[in-house]
């Protein structure tokens, strides 16, 4: 072959529109290749949003309406109509600071992590063209969720004040830039993370760091309504919110421009609006191009860079001394601690498995995002149940006495139903996805001389002894507060062990069944897996769970009975049914152990 | 030739609904042997290696290793084997180190003799000034020398690899070769897949090619060229001419 092919040239939009166009077909086809079931459930899902955004819509409409009622305007004692025109700005502020920031992770994900990079990096595809495809395939989904709230907000508040046509495809249009100006400087402040630490441990900080954000915030609420702030809006903080909100909505904050712009056309205004519209579609292009034209030369040598901070060869450190040193010292150690100690009479297999475990639970920051939320949701609402005293409103006086004494009873087992609560919720991750945690690593154990009953005992044990250790420290701390007497205690301790024994069980042959092991990003190991049905199944039996324990005891006491007698029954039925539900389960799944992974 | 079958496969059938994967496949691998088995890509080398080290449950047809058979004995068949897969999929949070010490645990071996064999191992595999670093910070090769290491922590019978030499550099790929002749002479059965033909014809003792799921000829390099009824040629040339890749070869030659 002699000829020598003209070098072909590469424009920047159809290599975009072809990276585009590879991502539906991709999900076309996972759509396709899905089962019946689920094309069904995707289908619905779309119209339940479709139907979702069209309810927003007309509640916007309808509240939108009812704000600008003289009724409203006599209650609060002002006129709300600028508010109502801060509206736009303040979601319009929301969507930017919203991707601005929900965009880093998934975009330090897309950009850096993502499995296809190595192909694209080397196509002759121009980089600019995978930039902004990365971009836009982080983006959308975020755009999406904001833009389901808010475009529906900001079209109500057009019908309802009659505005002008233009205002419409306007919102839209201006959204959209401001969404993309915003991906753009996330991606930028990606780039530059990026630069400076590896991209997988800041992605894996960052997920840490965001969801434990996320569940403090969430359960701050709870905790701050718990101390007594009433919930109930006074006219006057009505209207100091109102006030609040309108100073936000200052002229000299760019942020602001695309709002006032938008409701200043939509009221006729038209020089104002046509200057702070095209203002913000210009600035939002400026950003987005100036991200583009960085991204030309950041993003590959960051890319480039994190391949040789993977590889990089580590400092020569001193080799550990090849003796029998490392056992001895484990020996030594285990010895000392009764637990550890009790550990050698385990298995070999049984005690490699617990001791791996445990040490990647520790190590892998995304595992221990998901087991520290539980402690996060039991300490606060041990606080909120300490704040109440554990006493029983006092109501009107009317409640017969042994209602009264039955519901006292209940209330000062509530150590058990927290510690119970908070041990499902760890067990849901630890048990339900033991199997599947081990992904494409699997064939590890499947390969190894490991029996199925050995394998079900590791992960039950994985699984079982952090959430009983975390449920005995919560059944202790709130025990000593409640000032509960030592024989209540130990029957709440036979009952917080056995139950989550059963619920273990329950949950780890959901897991068993239902393994999942073709997962790249943990965030999806549960994805189609028994695993949630088993977590869904054990919360429902939860309170079946605390019945049999605190039933009889609370039957006793209704009756006057001694209290021995519920002690007696409340262990005969509580551990005779966890028991079961502890043992039974795996039973009936250990064949399946033997073949998983061979779909 | 040495006597004892280490691994035999017998009308081993892998069916996924109507797909043949592997279709009535019989061979035996002795004490002392390597044992190459090549094919083209999809020709179902990978299926039948899972079936052998116990990863996947045959349609039909029965596999024994070290006399184990590997459905109804699979613990005493598993203890007696050691596995290479083609991609080295190890648990990436574990050092060097904690890994090998891992699947001592899970073969039950003596902790001291395990830390002990961990050290000999790391050392061989030039591995030990990485032994406390995490799997996710080794390189493909590293991983890939990691992966044999922990197959051969138990000093395993038969040792089965899936493309072991995938992504080495020719130092590594050499001490594999080196250490796997070296188990033979010491009487395992080493059972390889590859596709590095050079490899095949110089280290085996015998080779095995299997296409669209049949074993199309199993023998010494002589037995393949009499079955090819050709003369002094290449195991390239027996390989094409069984797998029907002649004529893709002459595309490629009129292409140069």
């Amino acid at each position: 072959m002699s000829t020598i092919a003209p070098s072909p040239s590469y424009p920047f939009l159809p290599a975009v529109w072809k990276l585009i166009r590879l991502r539906l077909q991709i999900s076309l086809n996972g759509f396709k290749h899905t089962r019946t079931i689920r094309k069904i459930l995707t289908i619905v899902a779309v119209i339940g949003l479709l139907a979702f955004a069209g309810m927003i819509l007309f509640l916007s409409w309808l509240l939108l309406n009812f704000l600008r009622s003289p009724q409203l305007t006599q209650y609060v004692g002002m006129d709300v109509t600028p508010f109502l025109q801060a509206m736009p700005v303040l979601i319009f502020t929301a969507l930017f600071l919203g991707i601005l920031l929900s965009s880093f992770g998934v975009l330090l994900q897309a950009l850096y992590l993502s499995g296809d990079m190595d192909f694209l990096l080397s196509s002759p595809v121009p980089i600019r063209a995978v930039f902004v495809t990365k971009l836009l395939q982080a983006v959308l989904p975020n755009f999406g969720l904001i833009a389901l709230f808010g475009l529906p907000v900001l079209y109500g508040l057009g019908l309802a004040g009659h505005y002008n046509i233009l205002y419409y495809p306007l919102v839209l249009l201006t959204m959209i830039a401001l969404a993309l100006a915003a991906a753009g400087l996330s991606a930028l402040l990606v780039m530059l993370v990026a630069r400076v630490f590896p991209a997988r441990r800041a992605a894996e900080i960052l997920g840490f760091i965001g969801a434990i954000l996320a569940f403090t915030c969430s359960q701050a609420g709870n905790l701050y309504n718990s101390f007594g702030h009433s919930t109930n809006v006074s006219g006057a903080q009505v209207s100091n919110m109102f006030t609040l909100l309108m100073r936000f909505n200052t002229p000299w904050l760019p942020l602001n421009w695309a709002g006032q712009g938008l409701v200043a056309m939509g009221e006729g205004r038209w020089l104002t609006g046509i200057l702070m519209v095209l203002l913000t579609l210009g600035l939002s292009a400026v950003a987005f191009m100036f991200s583009l034209a960085t991204a030309e030369r950041w993003y590959y040598s960051g890319w480039a860079g994190m391949q040789v901070v993977a590889r990089k060869k580590k400092p020569l450190r001193t080799v550990r001394p090849t003796t029998t040193g490392e056992a001895s010292r484990l020996g030594q150690i285990s010895r000392g601690i009764p637990l550890l100690g009790m550990a050698r009479l385990l298995p070999a297999p049984v005690r490699g498995i617990l001791w791996k475990d445990f040490l990647l639970l520790r190590r892998d920051l995304r595992n221990l995002s998901q087991l520290i939320s539980p402690l996060i949701f039991g300490v606060v609402y041990s606080v909120m149940l300490f704040h109440t005293g554990g006493q029983l409103p006092a109501g009107q006086g009317q409640a017969p006495d042994w209602l009264m004494n039955s519901f006292r009873t209940l209330l000062s087992y509530g150590n058990i139903g927290m510690s119970l609560f908070v041990g499902w919720w760890l067990l849901g991750r630890l048990s339900g996805m033991a199997f599947s945690s081990e992904g494409k690593n699997y064939w590890m154990l499947k390969a190894a001389p490991v029996r199925a009953g050995h394998l079900l005992m590791a992960k039950f044990l994985v699984a079982y002894l952090p959430t009983l250790a975390l449920g005995l420290l919560f059944l202790i701390g709130i025990s000593i507060l409640q000032k509960i007497p030592i024989a209540g205690f130990l029957y709440s301790l036979i009952a917080v062990a056995m139950s989550l024994a059963g619920m273990n069980g329950i949950l780890l042959a959901f897991g068993t069944a239902g393994a999942n092991f073709k997962w790249e990003d943990p965030r999806k190991m549960s994805a189609g897996s028994l695993g949630c049905l088993g977590q869904f199944l054990t919360m429902l039996s939860l309170p079946l769970v605390f019945g049999l324990f605190i039933g009889p005891l609370w039957l006793v006491s209704a009756f006057n009975w001694p209290q021995v007698y519920g002690y007696l029954a409340g262990v005969i039925l509580g551990v005779g049914v966890t028991g079961t539900c502890t043992f039974l389960p795996p039973w009936l799944v250990r064949g399946k152990v033997e073949h998983l992974d061979e779909a | 030739m040495p006597e004892l079958a280490l691994i035999e496969a017998r009308n081993l059938v892998k069916r996924y609904g109507d797909k043949m994967a592997v279709d009535n496949v019989s061979l035996e691998v002795h004490g002392g042997e390597v044992f190459g088995f090549l094919g083209p890509n999809g020709a179902g080398k990978t299926t039948t290696i899972k079936m052998i080290v116990g990863l996947l449950q045959p349609t039909s047809g029965t596999v024994k290793v070290a006399g184990y058979d590997v459905q109804t004995q699979p613990l005493l068949a598993k203890a007696s084997s050691g596995y290479v897969p083609d991609t080295p999929n190890l648990y990436a949070k574990l050092t060097g180190r904690e890994l090998l010490r891992f699947v001592g645990d899970l073969y039950n071996l003596d902790r001291k003799q395990a830390a002990q064999r961990a050290d000999e191992l790391l050392r061989m595999f030039d591995l030990t000034a990485a032994a406390d670093d995490t799997v996710d910070s080794y390189s493909h090769g590293m991983q890939q020398k990691a992966s044999l290491a922990s197959a051969l922590m138990h000093d395993p019978k038969v040792l089965v690899l899936d493309e072991p030499t995938v992504g080495l550099d020719p130092k590594s790929a050499r001490l594999i070769k080196d250490i796997l002749r070296q188990m033979a002479e010491r009487g395992a059965a080493v059972f390889l897949s590859t596709h590095i033909l050079e490899i095949a014809e110089r280290m085996c003792d015998r080779i095995g090619i299997i296409n669209k799921g049949k074993l199309v000829a199993v023998g010494t390099m002589n037995e393949l060229r009499s079955l090819a009824k050709v003369g002094e040629v290449s195991l390239e040339d027996i390989f094409l001419g069984l797998t029907g890749g002649a004529e893709e070869a002459e595309i490629a030659e009129i292409l140069k």
